[in-house]
């Protein structure tokens, strides 16, 4: 056999074990790779409602438990209605459901906003009443580690709860985040729409401000429906939900 | 446009490739030592960043994203684990057929840059820009900008840390920290330095 | 010790492998003194958990690697050497990459891109070509591990640093005390942030080369 013959015969061996190897790898671990993403969009989903605690491990049999227990995927039109899933259109959005003895004490809002590098994706949960934030989260972003990437540590999402996406007329106004801390930047009357922004992240901010406030105006009939239930339900049903 | 801008300014400064990723560093200490070579070097990583990221972008594009084979009837097929190979396998393509091209061409051009393509390849900047691209969703647009500016950064960093160790000759740096660990501290120094860019906003 | 320890011992610092380890891990650590493999690793040190994770990966690539192209040596075409080996070096690091997103996913969700660029890590690519190209594959095996943690000493000492500095904590578990925290004490953010990556392991080099000069 020349030396030309069997370079090429080397090679082509080398590149069939080579691609078998690798098919096999990938198809026989992607049904561990999707059940995990599965679970982390779900844990996210979980934790914007504080059912689950950062830090803690939890098997994916508490996950699975949690979520089927407590929050219902629901479809919704740009109207605001609820949909059935076989019968959803293009334009449809989805929408998670935190349900408690039957009704509804939260909804979660899928956020999928641009940041400085890519895409940010997370949820935002709201309350009953329509108007205060009860968690956000962040599963997936490429922000710099240790600037924009701060939108993913605890310290930042937690300035989220409480605040609201309504001005003190009841009016849409979504959240924005600050160039530097609220109490500082932001006049007293404003200061409930606005969280803490990271220092040196000016730019994931705003673009995150920006995806938020499109995201939370799509979905702005949803939050007309829950602000329009009575008053006194939602509070006590809120309360409830959160009993710190 | 903005948009564009932002990448370009963001991936030249505050996400310089090598200061904020660490990527490339083995030929950035080796090749830092002239002016003149670093200079070279630099050049010619951005020439083959501004071609192989947007080419790599079109080959994950249209052959391996999850349903990127739509196109001949395949929709289902997700080959995006062969990224890597073929990645690699562009980069050394490439930069090969460009050696053989400006040789042919452009032989000032050839004397110039021909040393510093092989080196290219093992850079882990250009498979690492290729792969971030990847990461972060960029349209095709936006990995041309961010291509060039990665390159940019690169070279602008390989340039200055020329330049610092052209006045460090000059300096009495004690003696364990010759060499190595001081090129290292002014990196860090320079990394510190491209930092404070994260404040720009447009 | 008794002379029925100390002969096997002394046997075995006699084989060829022994000697190669510990050229491995003492006189040419892979980081400080070949420069090399430095490219892509310092990146996943903020935390010592991705540290770790990241070195155990990078080990297995370079010690399969190298036994891979050792048995494969007498078939392996000059010509096409290299391009051979990456692609080995190439399926491993995607296998490694599989591996991880399926069962340490959240780990391998922070190690994002970075183990993909093992392929071009310096370490890997040195020893198929430097020494599995002439060595048999247990002896390469070896090699590759021995070289592997040398690469992982360096990087989880960094880490270690970083993670303790930089977030006062150590594979997640808060390690300082509060009451220094209310005391005055304060993280130091440099040491999240890139600059204090390249920082550290210059006074690791420095504190080395001074060791090594000490003892020599």
């Amino acid at each position: 056999m020349s030396d030309r013959l069997k370079t090429l015969v080397f090679a082509v061996v080398m590149c069939i074990v080579c691609s078998i190897l690798l098919t096999t790898a990938s198809r026989g671990l992607q049904r561990f790779q999707e059940k995990n993403i599965l679970m982390d969009m779900r844990r996210n989903i979980l934790k914007s409602v504080n059912l689950v605690k950062e830090g803690v491990p939890y098997s994916y049999g508490e996950i699975e438990k949690l979520f089927t227990d407590n929050i219902q995927p629901i479809w919704v039109d740009p109207s605001g209605r609820q949909v059935e899933e076989n019968r959803r259109s293009e334009q449809d959005f989805r929408l998670y459901l935190y349900t408690q003895n039957g009704s509804a004490t939260a909804y979660i809002v899928p956020i999928n906003s641009r940041g400085l590098w890519g895409k940010i994706h997370g949820y935002l949960a709201i309350e009953s009443d329509g108007s205060t934030v009860s968690g956000f989260t962040v599963y997936k972003h490429s922000e710099t580690p240790g600037l924009g990437g701060e939108i993913e540590k605890q310290w930042f999402q937690n300035n989220w709860v409480g605040k609201k996406i309504v001005d003190q007329a009841g009016q849409f106004v979504s959240i924005g985040i600050a160039k530097g801390a609220v109490t500082d930047k932001i006049p007293p009357a404003k200061q409930m729409n606005y969280v803490d922004g990271i220092s040196g992240a000016t730019l994931t901010g705003k673009y995150l401000s920006a995806g938020i406030r499109q995201i939370l105006q799509q979905y702005e009939p949803v939050s007309i429906s829950f602000r329009s239930r009575p008053k006194a339900d939602s509070t006590s049903r809120s309360k409830a939900a959160n009993p710190d | 446009m903005e948009n564009l801008i932002n990448i370009a300014l963001n991936s030249v400064f505050v996400g310089n490739i090598l200061l904020a990723y660490f990527l490339g560093m083995c030929s950035f200490l080796a090749v830092s030592k002239n002016m003149q070579t670093a200079a070279g070097l630099g050049v010619a990583v951005i020439f083959v960043l501004a071609i192989t990221t947007p080419v790599n972008w079109l080959i994950y594009s249209f052959l391996l994203a999850p349903g990127a084979l739509a196109w001949v009837g395949l929709p289902d097929l997700n080959l995006s684990y062969l990224k890597l190979v073929l990645f690699i396998a562009t980069i050394a393509a490439i930069v090969q057929a460009v050696e053989m091209v400006i040789d042919r061409y452009s032989p000032a051009l050839y004397t110039a840059l021909g040393v510093f393509l092989p080196l290219i390849t093992v850079n882990c900047a250009i498979l690492g820009a290729s792969l971030f691209m990847v990461e972060r969703n960029y349209t095709f647009s936006e990995t041309i900008v961010y291509g060039i500016g990665s390159g940019s950064g690169w070279a602008l960093a390989i340039i200055s840390m020329a330049a610092i160790q052209k006045k460090l000759r000059y300096a009495d740096v004690p003696e364990g920290l010759q060499g190595f660990a001081i090129n290292m501290i002014t990196t860090g120094l320079m990394a510190i330095g491209f930092m404070l860019f994260a404040g720009i906003s447009l | 010790m008794n002379g029925t320890t100390a002969k096997p011992l002394t046997a075995l610092r006699r084989t060829q492998t022994y000697r190669d380890i510990a050229r491995a891990l003492w006189e040419a650590n892979p980081v400080s003194k070949q420069i090399l493999g430095i490219c892509s690793s310092l990146a996943v040190t903020v935390q010592l958990q991705t540290a770790i994770v990241m070195s155990i990966a990078l080990t297995m690539v370079v010690a399969l690697s190298s036994m891979a192209i050792s048995m494969l040596r007498q078939w392996i075409p000059r010509n096409i050497r290299i391009i051979a080996e990456v692609a080995v070096i190439a399926t491993l690091v995607i296998i490694a990459d599989e591996i991880l997103k399926a069962f340490l996913y959240d780990i391998s969700k922070q190690l994002s891109v970075f183990v993909g660029l093992i392929i071009t890590n310096c370490i890997v690519l040195g020893r198929a070509e430097g020494y599995a190209l002439s060595n048999p594959p247990v002896r390469s095996f070896m090699d590759g591990i021995a070289n592997g943690i040398g690469y992982s000493s360096i990087l989880i000492g960094v880490a270690f640093l970083r993670e303790l500095l930089g977030s006062g904590k150590l594979l997640g578990y808060p390690v300082i005390p509060e009451a220094l925290y209310k005391a005055g004490y304060v993280n130091n953010g440099l040491m999240v942030l890139a600059p204090g990556a390249f920082i550290v392991i210059g006074l690791f080099v420095w504190l080395e080369h001074t060791l090594l000069k000490k003892s020599r």
